[in-house]
């Protein structure tokens, strides 16, 4: 369990983060969604012990993270960090040793992590000659390679075509799945809606909303209605308690007043084909959010 | 893994990405090139002699004891004698290069073109002693008494300053000294600075310090480069020395070359240890390979003011500036081994020179490190020395 704590940092006179404070259980997928320079990436680098916090704390199963606790995670920095002129198996067997696996075990790690992103075949290339959806993978690799109890990714998916999403997607699932705290950043929201059990937004470096998909939808303050009202006269939806957002055809969608009342009306007006909350967009929540 | 554990990986690392690339192995190739043709080079010029010369005409039986006796094989020099029939012989002998003059009747000395200065002494002194017999025989006086009279003892040679006696030689390995630390303290100490950069701007630094000490990585970094340097160093002595010696341009090292390679090979690796982390500190503070040279500055002029003065001492190895900056850190790096190579240095000198370049690094190591541990992890704008310096 990561527990992140008031986090303060700032630059100058530019306030990064005004009181950061979010948590990932065991086996959670965090998804960590907002603007550019909304604070996302200066959170995970305090984490990782890459930037000191003004103030609050990063705790791990109860306890101040350290530096020894950090070597246990797997971490992925915003701008992609490997050296070019090495060749995959090479470095991540570098990167294995460096964590503390024996020679053996770097060996095995790589291996499988590379036959597990489809890199098998360019294990003896250098890095620069991989295309940049291929050097995402190895450093996706290079954060998983000793196994690690938590995953801090910035940005993972970005730059990466389909197929490298659902590789990767399915990797950090996987991941998951054992038991290992993953928080990752991203501005895909639809992936980040797939994947994430929980997602924090955060907004000039304080965290405006944050919890399951399922409880962000709740929390929405204008919950809209679908009703689809078949044969019903004209003009039957204009006495509707609440306000219309939009009309097509037998099909209304409204902020009701009392959704109770809109389908006994409706129900008078014809015959009710649909009748149900719209379940809102990541996208719609976190504009709703951040505006 | 214990504390030393990431510095032997981070070190290895080093060598094994630094020894494939094509710009080391390239430089180590005309490096050795280059100390291979410097080596041989003299001895293309300045070869031992040797000399064939024909013999025409009345007196040749003497004339070709007196050049034969001549000859040094100790010192490379070898005259042989041909007999030709008479002139006519003689002159085709010469215009076919068979020989390289020809004495007629000990009295004229042809030649292709002008005759060489050491030939012509050679020939001159042989046409002396001969005509002198000659001459004495003709004014009666008996042939054994001539001989005797004749015979003389050849000088012996004292030297009274037994250095001096290679000046011109030690010189020359004192330059050569310089130039080689001086070219391989720059190219050492820039792959390391370069190197600090690459970590920085990729974000490596990122990654590598969230499983390893910033400590462990500079020492690892520092060490594996300087083994790369150690091995440049040695090569370029061993074959310096066996060059030397198997092409013949250098009859004889000067006493003590061992001990003057030993410890020039020292002072590399305790200059190499102070410029090092020096250009590590400093490089640290960008983020840019671009920024690196302009912030590199200072140190470099450092090292070239460092290269210059010792320049000028190759040439007063026994002068007082030599003497007092030979001991001086870090000039003491270049100017100690040049010093060693002109003159005796006495123990204590070297000593102190040793102590305060020791303490001169375990500073720098001080200084430079924490410059590291500060600046790098800080990306984006140049650090400004003052927000490093201070504080905690």
């Amino acid at each position: 369990m990561l527990r992140i704590d008031e986090l303060r940092k700032r630059y100058g006179d530019k306030i990064a983060l005004d009181g950061v404070t979010l948590s990932v259980g065991p086996g959670e997928m965090f998804g960590f969604v907002g603007a550019n320079g909304a604070g996302k990436s200066t959170t995970m680098r305090i984490v990782m012990g890459v930037l000191d916090a003004d103030a609050g704390e990063v705790r791990w199963n109860g306890r101040p993270l350290d530096f020894e606790t950090r070597r246990r995670f797997g971490y992925m920095p915003e701008e992609r960090g490997l050296y070019a002129k090495m060749r995959v198996a090479e470095q991540l067997e570098y990167f294995g040793r460096l964590r503390g696996l024996t020679p053996a075990a770097a060996k095995k790690a790589s291996d499988d992590l590379l036959e597990r992103l489809g890199l098998t075949e360019r294990r003896d290339s250098e890095v620069d000659s991989l295309s940049l959806g291929n050097q995402q993978r190895v450093q996706l690799a290079v954060a998983l390679i000793h196994d690690p109890e938590m995953l801090i990714l910035d940005e993972p998916f970005s730059g990466l075509d389909p197929i490298a999403v659902d590789a990767l997607a399915g990797v950090l699932a996987e991941r998951s799945a054992a038991g290992v705290p993953v928080i990752f950043s991203s501005h895909q929201l639809e992936l980040v809606e797939r994947l994430c059990d929980s997602v924090g937004i955060i907004a000039a470096g304080r965290m405006v909303a944050a919890g399951t998909v399922a409880e962000l939808r709740g929390r929405e303050r204008h919950k809209r209605l679908r009703v689809v009202v078949a044969d019903a006269r004209p003009g039957w939806a204009d006495g509707l308690p609440g306000t219309i957002v939009a009309k097509d055809g037998d099909e209304v969608i409204l902020e009701p007043a009392d959704d109770q009342e809109v389908l006994r009306l409706a129900a008078q007006a014809g015959r009710v084909e649909h009748f149900g909350w719209i379940e809102p967009r990541l996208s719609e929540i976190f504009r709703e959010a951040v505006a | 893994m214990n504390n030393l554990g990431p510095v032997w990986l981070a070190a290895r690392r080093e060598i094994a990405v630094r020894s494939r690339s094509t710009g080391y192995r390239v430089g180590l190739g005309i490096t050795v090139l280059l100390v291979v043709v410097l080596v041989a080079l003299p001895s293309l010029f300045d070869g031992g002699d040797s000399y064939r010369v024909g013999v025409a005409g009345a007196q040749g039986d003497q004339l070709a004891t007196a050049l034969t006796a001549q000859a040094r094989p100790d010192e490379e020099l070898e005259i042989s004698v041909v007999r030709h029939a008479d002139e006519a012989a003689a002159r085709a002998a010469v215009t076919a290069g068979e020989v390289d003059a020809a004495v007629v009747d000990n009295a004229k000395v042809i030649s292709e073109s002008t005759l060489d200065d050491d030939l012509a002494v050679i020939i001159d002194i042989a046409h002396r002693s001969v005509a002198t017999q000659e001459n004495l025989r003709s004014a009666g006086l008996d042939p054994g008494v001539v001989e005797r009279a004749m015979r003389t003892s050849e000088l012996e040679r004292i030297t009274l300053s037994p250095t001096a006696e290679d000046a011109g030689l030690r010189r020359l390995i004192a330059s050569a000294i310089v130039v080689l630390l001086f070219v391989l303290l720059i190219q050492a100490c820039s792959m390391v600075a370069m190197g600090v950069v690459e970590e920085k701007g990729s974000r490596i630094v990122e990654i590598l310090l969230a499983s390893v000490r910033p400590w462990q990585l500079l020492a690892g970094k520092t060490i594996g480069l300087g083994v790369l340097g150690l091995l440049q160093i040695v090569l370029i002595a061993v074959v310096g020395l066996v060059g030397a010696q198997l092409s013949g341009a250098v009859p004889e090292l000067p006493d003590g070359i061992y001990g003057l390679v030993a410890a020039t090979i020292l002072w590399f690796l305790l200059g190499y240890a102070f410029y090092a982390v020096m250009f590590a500190g400093i490089a640290s503070l960008v983020s840019r390979q671009e920024e690196l040279q302009g912030v590199l500055t200072p140190a470099t002029m450092l090292l070239m003011v460092s290269y210059f003065v010792a320049f000028v001492a190759t040439a007063d190895p026994g002068g007082t500036l030599t003497r007092v900056l030979s001991m001086v850190p870090p000039f003491s790096a270049m100017i100690m081994p040049v010093r060693s190579a002109g003159v005796e240095v006495p123990l204590w000198e070297s000593a102190l020179a040793l102590g305060l370049m020791v303490l001169a690094v375990a500073g720098m190591l001080w200084l430079g490190g924490r410059v590291y541990r500060r600046a790098v992890l800080r990306t984006g704008a140049r650090v400004k020395y003052a927000e490093v310096l201070r504080g905690r």
